[in-house]
């Protein structure tokens, strides 16, 4: 049986946040003058890690389990530094079964970028609650609202201090194209936390809800200033502010390993 | 001729010292040496032991019971008093001890060096005379030893093994012991070759979570890294490590994850992702009795079957079983070259007895000799699972040419994800294509012993040595007995193994294991029909002794 006609296009929903998510990452890498055969795109499971087999220019594709992206890259990262390695991500496959290897892929300030497309709920497994659903968010499984308090990871990629933290909106492509290349050009980890509907499952966190909410982080903002950058992460409700929360010194993980000083420890044929 | 020394305390006393040392001026001084370790999951207490089995010719296993016991608690004399050999002897650390010569090393080695940690030198100075060998031998080891340290502690310690020679004077001549002869000089332990035979191969990263039996490959080549130019990352956890490992050989550099059975439970996914992604994952297995955490530092071969079968969906891999030293070395190499070429994932199965045995034997090659990754340049259009005879595809890596794509769903030969019915059928058959090839080139098992003898033992792995020495002793005894080892369990090239089993009277299967794993996956392949077994499941490691007892009629 030859479905192959079905497959060319992309599996996401009409008026879905991740084809502004999409356009904007093909900006972005247009943009930075990346050559795709020197970026590899990874990703897990679920809507968001579908991107990389959508995007406009070729590139390297590493489209790997559930929740596992990060490592994944890791081990790329390691085999080769001289690529570029993003991972396209959602909320579940990042935050839920990837939590562990996110707290430390920071912790180790990795040179890998993490582009999370949040939506507050599991799309591909039609509308659970997400590790950063609100409280009371009511679902076919979470039937009496959700309990637990949502994840927080900015926080954590910033008390962790993370090279680069930064939040921008799926409704705002230009806030997005310029988080997503200051990302790319970051040293060491990145996690940019990317707001996005979710228009057949999250009928609470609509784009509308995001639209009336997003406002750009404060013009005087201290990127380095720890404490304000937590009030940032913690600033969710009536405002959410988008922008670069959170910059370190940090050095990457990679320019720390001595086998990696003269030359990475793969190279291509060729 | 042979003599088993054990040297048996607590956790932290220093029982590992003591062997180490005499492993060390025994290899010198030209006698073959076998040290196996058991010991409790714990850093204080407990009941530790370090045998030095000390032989003028190979040796190939442990033994069950000591010659000479040398007990540093009430607990070791106590416990392991009992498991002497007839004429055996024990030196028990104190001022007096019934049925033991009383030596107290650790008193005297606070008189002389005023330091308690020397107490291994006095003990090792009383077993050299109690074995009645020139304590020459023995000093000039421990100057060789402490030779860094300075004057002073060298002094201190040729003054302890002295007076631990001195106050063994009683005992001297009552044990029978091996001259010296020529033997190789180089120690290693089953850790410490595969370690080397994966450093030599080009190994260039390696990831694991420490798990006991598993950690000592991860520390041997964590040694290893500065040399040859490796980085070792401890991951947060097994599933990290295996998945960091895809990464790494996805993008071209060598990569191996060291763990045990509980560990390797958590790396199935990963180990599924490398199937489906074709990517030459490598991993060490060191067993241990489970299930769950069992007993952590004992011996078992009980993951056979779990490996074979680890991972939902169905692709290829190897699998391998060193059983001797030299054979960690080179199957560790073999693994990584079966992984490039079929671009598949190998298992390489040890356990605690494996990983810790030490042995002296001729120096392994520590030249970088690094395996073929077998890879092409490919272009901007070469499709990464393009459809072959063969099943395997021309595997061209990212920062080239090529767009390397991979996924995990179901793929066209772009590697793009795919539901479409004929193109999972083309990819899932081209996986599994491999497999005829991987068939054909497994390490036949090998036949030791006289040609056609009457009964015929099957092993694996690890129970190479003791299983081989059994069949030399009942041979000595008019028995006809020869042995056939697998050091590759997985595919198994039923036709040729058929071949060398020919007609026997009786076919016994030796294993670690209560179910007889590995004489099923036998049976399933129509290689042998109803067998004797020899199992061994309390935790460890088989001996001569232990077979010959069981298979004897």
């Amino acid at each position: 049986m030859n479905l192959c006609q079905a497959d060319t296009r992309p599996a996401w929903c009409p008026g879905c946040g991740n084809y502004a998510i999409l356009k904007a990452f093909d900006r972005a890498v247009a943009e930075s003058g990346l050559d795709g055969r020197k970026l590899v795109v990874v990703s897990g499971i679920g809507q968001a890690a579908k991107l990389p087999h959508y995007v406009a220019r070729p590139a390297n594709v590493f489209n790997g389990l559930h929740g596992r992206a990060l490592p994944a890259a890791t081990g790329i990262k390691l085999a080769n530094h001289e690529l570029t390695v993003v991972v396209a991500s959602g909320d579940g496959d990042m935050y839920g079964e990837g939590g562990n290897h996110l707290l430390h892929a920071v912790r180790r300030n990795i040179g890998v970028k993490a582009f999370v497309h949040d939506n507050q709920v599991y799309g591909l497994t039609e509308g659970q609650a997400s590790p950063t659903s609100d409280p009371g968010f009511v679902t076919k499984v979470q039937t009496h609202g959700v309990v637990s308090l949502p994840m927080n990871p900015l926080a954590i990629a910033i008390v962790e201090e993370a090279s680069f933290v930064a939040r921008s909106f799926s409704g705002d492509g230009e806030h997005l194209v310029e988080m997503m290349k200051l990302a790319l050009a970051a040293d060491g980890f990145a996690l940019l936390d990317i707001l996005q509907p979710c228009v057949t499952f999250n009928r609470t966190n609509t784009f509308k809800w995001y639209k009336d909410r997003v406002r750009l982080v404060p013009a005087g903002h201290d990127p380095r200033d720890r404490d304000a950058a937590l009030r940032l992460a913690f600033a969710w409700g009536e405002r959410i502010p988008i922008g670069v929360y959170w910059r370190s010194e940090r050095p990457s993980f990679e320019s720390l390993c001595d086998a990696l000083k003269d030359r990475p420890l793969a190279a291509p044929l060729g | 001729m042979d003599i088993n020394i054990r040297i048996a305390g607590e956790a932290g006393q220093g029982v590992q010292s003591v062997g180490g040392l005499l492993v060390g001026a025994l290899a010198a001084q030209g006698l073959h040496v076998l040290a196996t370790q058991s010991y409790m999951s714990r850093i204080r207490g407990g009941l530790n032991w370090f045998d030095v089995r000390v032989g003028d010719s190979e040796l190939h296993g442990p033994r069950e019971k000591a010659d000479l016991l040398v007990a540093l608690t009430d607990a070791a004399l106590r416990v392991l008093g009992g498991e002497l050999t007839s004429h055996g002897l024990a030196i028990f650390d104190g001022e007096q001890a019934g049925g033991a010569a009383a030596i107290p090393f650790t008193a005297v080695a606070k008189e002389l060096a005023q330091s308690a940690v020397m107490a291994n030198t006095v003990a090792a100075g009383a077993v050299y005379r109690a074995l009645g060998y020139d304590l020459e031998f023995l000093s000039g080891h421990l100057r060789k030893l402490f030779a860094k340290k300075g004057d002073e502690i060298v002094e201190k310690n040729l003054r302890c093994a002295a007076r631990g020679a001195e106050l063994a004077e009683g005992l001297a001549g009552k044990l029978e012991a091996p001259r010296a002869g020529r033997s190789p000089r180089s120690v290693v332990s089953g850790a410490s070759a595969i370690g080397l035979g994966a450093a030599t191969a080009g190994v260039k990263l390696v990831a694991a979570y420490p798990m006991t039996p598993g950690t000592g490959v991860l520390t041997d080549l964590a040694a290893r890294a500065d040399r040859y130019g490796i980085v070792v990352e401890q991951a947060e956890d097994e599933i990290a490590a295996i998945n960091m490992v895809c990464g790494a050989v996805y993008a071209g550099a060598p990569a191996l994850a060291t763990t045990s059975g509980g560990g390797f439970a958590l790396m199935v996914e990963g180990l599924s992702l490398a199937g489906m992604m074709e990517l030459p994952a490598v991993v060490v297995i060191a067993q241990r009795p489970g299930p769950a955490t069992g007993l952590p530092t004992r011996t078992a071969q009980q993951d056979l079957r779990f490996a074979v079968h680890a991972g939902h969906g169905e692709f290829a891999r190897a699998i391998y079983a060193p059983g001797t030293h030299a054979q960690c070395f080179e199957l560790t190499r073999r693994a990584l070259e079966t992984a490039h070429r079929f671009q598949t994932p190998a298992l390489i199965l040890t356990d605690q007895y494996l990983q810790d045995v030490q042995k002296n034997i001729e120096p392994l090659d520590e030249s970088p000799r690094p395996i073929d990754r077998c890879l092409t340049a490919g272009g901007a259009d070469s499709q990464r699972y393009a459809v072959t005879d063969s099943g395997v595809s021309p595997r061209a890596v990212p920062g080239g040419d090529a767009f390397v794509v991979c996924d995990s769903d179901e793929h066209t030969p772009d590697g793009h994800i795919t539901e479409d019915i004929d193109a999972h059928l083309a990819q899932t058959e081209k996986r599994l294509r491999k497999l005829r090839a991987m068939t054909a080139e497994a390490l036949p098992p090998a036949l030791y012993g006289p040609a056609d003898a009457q009964t015929l033992l099957i092993c694996w792995g690890s129970t190479y040595g003791p299983c081989r020495e059994a069949v030399d002793r009942l041979n000595d005894f008019g028995g006809s007995y020869e042995m056939l080892h697998f050091p590759q369990v997985w595919p198994i090239n039923a036709p040729a193994v058929s071949a060398l089993l020919g007609w026997r009277q009786r076919v016994i299967v030796v294993e670690g294991n209560q179910t007889a794993q590995f004489a099923g996956i036998l049976k399933e392949h129509g290689v042998i029909g109803p067998v004797e077994t020899c199992l061994r499941y309390d935790g460890l490691p088989f001996t001569a002794e232990y077979i010959m007892e069981r298979v004897r009629r």
